[in-house]
């Protein structure tokens, strides 16, 4: 009959209506919702922007970025001498840790921004110590020939490295038992970033 | 109720309330009256397009939860978060801001040498300290322990002078540990200098002051 026909078309329509005003309320509230965290990102993304800049500058501080630029090599190798008397002091044919520290400290000293032992870039948490007679440096084992390299003003660093007062123990070594000890200027070097981790436990921020 | 003109009122009240009620209900019926009196090419003709165009409606709504739940989960507050707490990290290691701690202070009196002082950092950062300063200087990865021609040490530019105090956060035990031991560097700085004036004191805070230089980088480039 048409009456009820026409009835339950409108009931449908009715339906649908009230269907199609719930769909618009809650697409009016997610649009409202969205609105607000693309506000607060734009507002945090200029303080990211500074932030993100800011981190990458003290990774750079840090040794956390490869870095490249003129600078010093220097090869330290045990002494390559076959034949060694028998009443001989052993060490003094050999490279200590304290040799590589030495080195490496007047390295800083003038003006060097970047150095490795052996690939191993030094921060501000690196100790160079021996166990046994293997040297560590960043707790991984490294064995001779050792090749420091710094990026800095090579002209500095090379004569920081000759200057007579300083490395007198090498220079010795080198000249009486054939150790090793080699200093050459680079005009492009390539220093890998600090691979290891930085364990902060104790230290906290201000006071 | 006690007036006639207080009944009279209400009686009026009633009315008018009656009179606004059934203008609403006719209203009603007649909506649903011209729904009705709609042919039902009308309606379905209406239906068809309430069908499409709620489909269209449920799609955007969709979209719209996919959005949102991206945003929640990583807003620029927690990315904010992370980074800011990365960037106060790598501040501590570069000396670069005010840290506390626990850890121990270490103080020398004595004709120790440059190369005995920096044997000293060496150790200290080999028992894991988190932060070091000689005499009041924040030590950075840059600051060497350096003498002068007349026999001075000096570090960032800063004379020194004795006792040569060290301060180094980090966990106390390891640090007394490595440092005490037997023949260790204390043992062989006391053996070698004689009248060598030596304390170490485990401390549960120390406040280390931030680095007061400039650190400038003229030929390192960071490779992109």
């Amino acid at each position: 009959m048409p009456g009820i026909e026409h009835q339950s078309g409108a009931l449908a329509i009715k339906r649908l209506e009230a269907e199609q005003e719930e769909l618009k309320e809650g697409i009016g509230r997610m649009r409202e919702q969205l609105d607000e965290y693309q506000r607060e990102l734009a507002a945090n993304t200029e303080m990211l922007k500074g932030i993100s800049a800011e981190l990458k500058r003290q990774k750079m501080v840090a040794g956390l970025l490869a870095v490249e630029g003129a600078g010093i090599q220097v090869t330290l190798d045990d002494s390559s001498i076959q034949s060694v008397p028998a009443t001989a002091d052993l060490s003094t044919y050999l490279i200590h840790e304290y040799d590589l520290r030495d080195v490496v400290n007047l390295l800083w000293m003038a003006g060097s921004e970047a150095i490795t032992v052996n690939d191993e870039r030094i921060v501000a948490t690196t100790s160079i110590y021996c166990v046994g007679s293997t040297v560590m440096v960043n707790d991984t084992r490294l064995s001779p020939p050792y090749l420091i390299q710094a990026v800095g003003n090579p002209v500095a660093q090379e004569n920081i490295l000759s200057n007579p007062a300083y490395l007198k123990e090498i220079k010795r070594k080198a000249e009486l038992y054939g150790v090793q000890f080699k200093v050459n200027r680079t005009r492009m070097l390539t220093l890998p970033a600090y691979k290891g981790g930085f364990p902060i436990h104790y230290a906290q921020l201000g006071d | 109720m006690k007036s006639r003109s207080a009944q009279l009122s209400l009686t009026i009240l009633c009315f008018a309330l009656g009179l606004l009620l059934m203008a609403q209900f006719r209203t009603q019926r007649m909506t649903s009256r011209a729904l009705l009196s709609a042919s039902s090419a009308e309606q379905l003709a209406i239906i068809s397009s309430l069908v499409e165009n709620n489909a269209r409606l449920r799609e955007e709504m969709e979209a719209l939860e996919e959005q949102l739940s991206e945003y929640q989960q990583a807003t620029g507050r927690a990315m904010l978060g992370a980074l800011v707490g990365e960037l106060n990290k790598v501040r501590i290691i570069n000396g670069l801001v005010e840290v506390s701690g626990s850890g121990v202070e270490v103080s020398i009196d004595g004709p120790i040498g440059v190369l005995d002082v920096q044997d000293l950092i060496n150790e200290l950062r080999n028992a894991g300290t988190e932060a070091l300063a000689i005499n009041g200087e924040r030590l950075t990865l840059y600051s060497v322990v350096a003498s002068t021609e007349d026999g001075a040490m000096t570090v960032n530019g800063t004379q020194l002078s004795r006792p040569y105090i060290l301060q180094a956060i980090g966990q106390p035990e390891i640090m007394e540990t490595a440092l005490l031991r037997r023949g260790g560097l204390i043992a062989t700085l006391e053996r070698n200098y004689e009248g060598l004036a030596v304390s170490l004191i485990s401390r549960e805070k120390m406040v280390l002051p931030v680095y007061k230089g400039a650190i400038e980088f003229v030929y390192a480039s960071p490779i992109e």
